[in-house]
C-alpha cells in the first residue's frame, strides 16, 4: 500500500504542467539524439546540464533522465534506416534492423523496436520502484569501507569493458582521479594542484570537462570523415508487427529486459553491454542462428528491450547508494549536485516527492516515446536528411554558451576547449574518455571514504577485508583486473568491451 | 610480411608516446603529492591519495610502455591515415584562435567570425547561407540569454554585446 501512495505522490509530482513540460522537452531532445548519429546521449547531456539550474530539481533531473531513456527509444531509428547507430547501445541494433528495412520491414522493425523499448522501459521502472526503497533501507548500514570498495569495483568493471587496452583504461581513471582532487582538500582546506590560480581553488567544473571531452572532441572526430547515409527512402508503412512477428519477439523481448535489468544495475555496466549481451544470447539460444545478420526480428527485439530495461535499472545504484554505475548516470549525478542533493540512501525518506516524482515521469516519459517513435516516425527520417556542416558549428556554439552560462566564467570556456582538444587526441591514441569522466566524478567521494575508513579503523587496513561487502566488492575488482591476463578471458572480454563515448 | 604501420622501438610508436606522457604525469603527480605531505596512515594527509595514485599511473603507463616495446604499435602518421586530418587541425586552430580573441574582443565580435570559418572549413557551407547563420545564431543567442535571461556575456573592450 505505501507503494501504491508513494507512487500516486509521485504521479502528483510529476504530473505538473512544468515537469510534464520539462520531460516532454527530455524525452524529444533524447529521440532527436538518438537519431542523429555522432550525437550520443552523453553529449546532449553534458549540453543541457547548465539548463537544469533554471528550474527546480525536479524539473532538471526529469529532464536529464528522460534525454537518456529518449536516446535508446531514438538510436533504433538510425540503425534501422540508416545503418549508422544513433549511439552506442544501438550499434548491435544495425546487422539485423538494417536487412529488415532493405528487405522491405522497416515497419515492422522499428516498431517491436518501439514496443520492446516500451515494455522493458516499463518492467524496469516497476522493479526500480520496487527494488530501490529495500535497497537503500540496506544501504544505510553502509560506511565508508563499503563505499570505497563499491566505488573501486565500479571503476573497475568500466574499465574492463572499455573498449581497448585495460592499462589505457586504468591510467584514464587514475588521471580523473587526479582532475577530481584539483582544489581545496575537503578535510584539511589546503589548495591541490592548483598552480596558483583562483579558478582552480573549487576544483574543475563537471560541465566543461565532459563538455570538452564528448561534445567539442566528438565534433573534431565527426569532421575527419564526410559521413554518407545509406537511408532508406521507401515508405514506411504498417508499422505494427504482425502475429509471427509477436510470437518469434515475445521470448527477446522478455529475455532483453530481465538481462538488461540485471546488467544495468551492475556498477560499470548499462545500456551497451547488455544490448550486445542479448544478442549473444539470442543468437545462441535461436534453432535457426544463421538467420541473424540477415533480418532475424529477435536481433531487434531482445537488444533493444535489454538497453532501455538497462538505462532503468541504471537508476538504482545512483538514487540508492549515490554511486553513479556509468558516466551517464555520473552526469545525473552531476545535476542533483548543482541543485545541492546527495542522492542515496536517505534521498527516498528525506525527498519522496523527488525520488517518486522522477519515477512518476519515466512512466509517462515511455509513453510520450511510444508516440514520438511510432505516429511520427516520419519527422525523425526527415531529420536524419539534416547537414553535418551546418550542425557541427551549431554544436560548437551551444557548448561555449553552455559552458559559459553553468558559471560565468570565460577560464571554464578556455578548460572545456582545452579539454575538447586533449579528448580528440587522446581518442586517436586509443584512450577512451569515458573512465576518466566516472573517474574524475567519484574521485573525491572515493578519496574521502578512504581516509575516512582509514582515521575511523585507525589506520587499520584490514577494515576494507574484514566487512563482507566491501571484501565482495574488493575481490570482483581484483578477478577483473587479473581476468585480461588470462587468454580466455581476454578473448571474452574483447567480445564485451565497449565504446562508452559514442 | 613487415607492416610498416606497426613499429616497436620507433620514435613514431604511437603507443610508445602514449606510455610516456602517461609515466610523465605520473612522476608529476607523485611528486605533487609528496610536495602536499602524505600524513600517516592513521591520518592521511592531502598528498596521501596523490601520491598513491601517481604510482598507479606509473604502473599502467609502464606496462603500456613495455607492451609497445615488445609488441609494438601503430605509427602516429598511420593513426590519421585514410582520413581528413586537415579538418580536426582547421577546427583546433579556430577554436584557440577563438579562446584568444574571447576576452578581447566580447563574445559576438569572436563568435561569429568563429562560426563563419567553421561553416566554411569543415564541408563549405555556400556563402549565401553561411553568412546569414554565422550572424543569426550567435546574435540569436546573445538577444535570448541577454535580453530574456539576463545573462551577461562578455562585451570585450569594445564593450559590443
Amino acid at each position: 500500500m505505501d507503494t501504491l501512495a508513494n507512487v500516486a505522490h509521485g504521479f502528483g509530482v510529476a504530473l505538473t504542467g512544468i515537469n510534464l513540460l520539462y520531460c516532454f522537452i527530455g524525452v524529444f531532445i533524447g529521440t532527436l539524439v538518438g537519431v542523429l548519429p555522432g550525437i550520443g546521449p552523453i553529449s546532449a547531456m553534458s549540453l543541457l546540464l547548465p539548463v537544469t539550474l533554471s528550474g527546480t530539481p525536479e524539473s532538471g533531473i526529469i529532464m536529464m533522465a528522460g534525454i537518456y531513456y529518449g536516446s535508446m527509444y531514438g538510436g533504433s531509428t538510425t540503425s534501422i534506416l540508416v545503418n549508422i547507430p544513433g549511439e552506442a547501445a544501438s550499434v548491435v541494433t544495425c546487422i539485423d534492423g538494417h536487412q529488415m528495412a532493405k528487405q522491405g520491414r522497416a515497419g515492422p522493425a522499428l516498431g517491436i523496436s518501439a514496443f520492446g523499448s516500451f515494455i522493458a522501459g516499463t518492467f524496469a521502472l516497476v522493479a526500480l520502484m520496487l527494488v530501490a526503497p529495500k535497497l537503500a533501507s540496506i544501504a544505510i548500514a553502509f560506511g565508508p569501507a563499503e563505499y570505497f570498495s563499491l566505488m573501486v569495483l565500479g571503476l573497475v568493471v568500466l574499465t574492463f569493458l572499455t573498449q581497448g587496452s585495460m592499462p589505457k583504461a586504468l591510467l584514464m581513471a587514475c588521471i580523473g582521479v587526479v582532475l577530481g582532487l584539483i582544489g581545496l582538500d575537503s578535510i584539511t582546506a589546503q589548495p591541490r594542484l592548483t598552480f596558483g590560480r583562483m579558478e582552480l581553488i573549487d576544483g574543475i567544473g563537471l560541465v566543461p570537462v565532459v563538455m570538452g571531452l564528448f561534445g567539442v572532441a566528438e565534433v573534431l572526430l565527426n569532421t575527419e570523415q564526410a559521413i554518407k547515409r545509406d537511408i532508406i527512402n521507401a515508405k514506411i508503412t504498417q508499422l505494427l508487427p504482425n502475429k509471427e512477428d509477436w510470437q518469434a519477439s515475445a521470448g527477446p523481448v522478455a529475455r532483453g529486459t530481465l538481462l538488461g535489468f540485471l546488467l544495468g544495475i551492475l556498477p560499470g555496466g548499462g545500456a551497451v553491454v547488455a544490448s550486445f549481451a542479448s544478442y549473444a544470447l539470442e543468437k545462441r539460444l535461436s534453432k535457426s542462428p544463421e538467420r541473424f545478420g540477415h533480418g532475424a526480428i529477435e536481433g531487434v527485439a531482445g537488444p533493444e528491450s535489454a538497453n532501455n530495461a538497462a538505462a532503468g535499472g541504471a537508476f538504482i545504484p545512483l538514487m540508492t547508494l549515490g554511486i553513479p554505475p556509468n558516466v551517464v548516470m555520473a552526469l545525473l549525478l552531476g545535476a542533483f549536485v548543482i541543485h545541492g542533493l546527495q542522492p542515496g540512501p536517505l534521498l527516498i525518506t528525506q525527498n519522496p516527492g523527488l525520488f517518486w516524482g522522477i519515477v512518476a515521469s519515466m512512466y509517462i516519459g515511455n509513453v510520450m516515446l511510444l508516440i514520438l517513435n511510432l505516429p511520427m516516425i516520419g519527422m525523425w527520417v526527415q531529420l536524419l536528411k539534416l547537414p553535418y556542416n551546418i550542425l557541427f558549428p551549431l554544436i560548437i556554439l551551444f557548448t561555449i554558451l553552455g559552458v559559459y552560462c553553468s558559471s560565468n566564467n570565460v577560464f571554464d570556456v578556455y578548460v572545456m576547449i582545452a579539454f575538447g582538444i586533449i579528448g580528440y587526441f587522446m581518442r586517436k591514441l586509443g584512450y577512451e574518455p569515458a573512465p576518466l569522466v566516472l573517474a574524475f566524478v567519484l574521485g573525491p567521494m572515493l578519496e574521502n571514504n578512504l581516509r575516512k575508513s582509514l582515521i575511523l579503523s585507525q589506520g587499520d587496513l584490514w577494515t576494507f577485508v574484514q566487512r563482507p561487502i566491501s571484501a565482495a566488492c574488493l575481490t570482483l575488482a581484483l578477478v577483473l583486473l587479473i581476468a585480461p591476463l588470462l587468454p580466455a578471458l581476454r578473448k571474452k572480454r574483447e567480445l564485451v568491451a565497449l565504446d562508452e563515448g559514442a | 610480411m613487415n607492416d610498416p604501420t606497426n613499429v616497436k622501438l620507433r620514435l613514431s610508436n604511437s603507443e610508445l608516446w602514449g606510455g610516456l606522457i602517461g609515466l610523465g604525469l605520473g612522476g608529476f603527480v607523485i611528486w605533487s603529492g609528496l610536495k602536499l605531505k602524505l600524513g600517516t596512515i592513521n591520518d592521511p594527509g592531502s598528498g596521501y591519495v596523490l601520491f598513491y595514485t601517481g604510482i598507479l599511473m606509473c604502473v599502467f603507463a609502464g606496462s603500456i610502455i613495455v607492451s609497445a616495446i615488445t609488441e609494438g604499435g601503430p605509427t602516429l602518421a598511420s593513426r590519421w591515415e585514410n582520413v581528413r586530418w586537415s579538418k580536426p587541425l582547421l577546427v583546433i586552430v579556430c577554436l584557440i584562435a577563438f579562446s584568444f580573441a574571447l576576452e578581447p574582443l566580447g563574445f559576438l565580435l569572436s563568435s561569429i567570425p568563429l562560426m563563419l570559418l567553421l561553416l566554411r572549413l569543415i564541408d563549405p557551407v555556400r556563402w549565401t547561407l553561411a553568412i546569414p547563420i554565422a550572424v543569426l545564431a550567435p546574435s540569436g543567442m546573445w538577444w535570448v540569454l541577454k535580453r530574456l535571461l539576463l545573462i551577461q556575456l562578455p562585451s570585450g573592450l569594445f564593450g559590443i554585446g
